[in-house]
């Protein structure tokens, strides 16, 4: 689970510690296999290699 | 999804050349958290620039609940693209860090050709259609 974040000053520690590790322009984008809201139809980045460029969005309700 | 009804026009021009995946992640101002419906500016400020966030969500404690909410999302945002959802682990959001929100752009070699930098800062999809026009 991820900490908490209450508050401005948490938010930024948070997104300093992770920004360091996440991919950057160049980079081989981590893998992943995910599953949607009703928890089927799963989707793994990689089965896109060779097919079709991929947008990844993140985002929440709030 | 913050950003969502640019990123409406985005899929709907490139959907057929591009896969689109939305990712629904840890909740950015819950109730619980963060929250900026307890206060007069934030709330309306929420409420003039993004009217379709929602202000009473409290963070999901499991899997279940998570799915639940990232559904109402999906269905209260109309967009038209099925939602992913990140496990309890937030596994993806970290390796990622896509907190609160963030857009990237990966070819079909599995390379990262457009990294927005963090959210909600450096959350403008004119320049990730501009890196898709660029790509294709």
């Amino acid at each position: 689970m991820m900490t908490m974040i209450k508050d401005r000053k948490t938010a930024t520690a948070w997104q300093k510690k992770y920004d360091l590790q996440a991919p950057k322009v160049g980079d081989i984008a981590p893998d992943f296999n995910l599953r949607d809201a009703n928890g089927q139809n799963p989707v793994r980045l990689s089965d896109y290699r060779k097919k079709m460029p991929v947008v990844i969005i993140f985002g929440s309700f709030t | 999804m913050r950003g969502a009804v640019s990123l409406t026009d985005i899929y709907a021009k490139y959907n057929e050349q591009v896969k689109f995946i939305p990712i629904y992640i840890r909740e950015a101002h819950p109730v619980d958290g963060w929250w900026f419906g307890g206060n007069f500016l934030t709330k309306n400020l929420m409420k003039t620039f993004a009217p379709r966030v929602a202000m009473d969500i409290h963070d999901p404690q499991t899997m279940d609940e998570r799915r639940q909410v990232a559904g109402a999302c999906e269905t209260s945002l109309s967009y038209g693209v099925r939602t992913y959802v990140d496990e309890m682990d937030d596994a993806v959001n970290k390796s990622y860090a896509g907190w609160p929100t963030r857009l990237y752009l990966i070819d079909t070699e599995g390379v990262v050709i457009y990294a927005a930098g963090l959210g909600p800062y450096d959350f403008h999809p004119s320049k990730l259609e501009k890196a898709i026009e660029n790509y294709l």
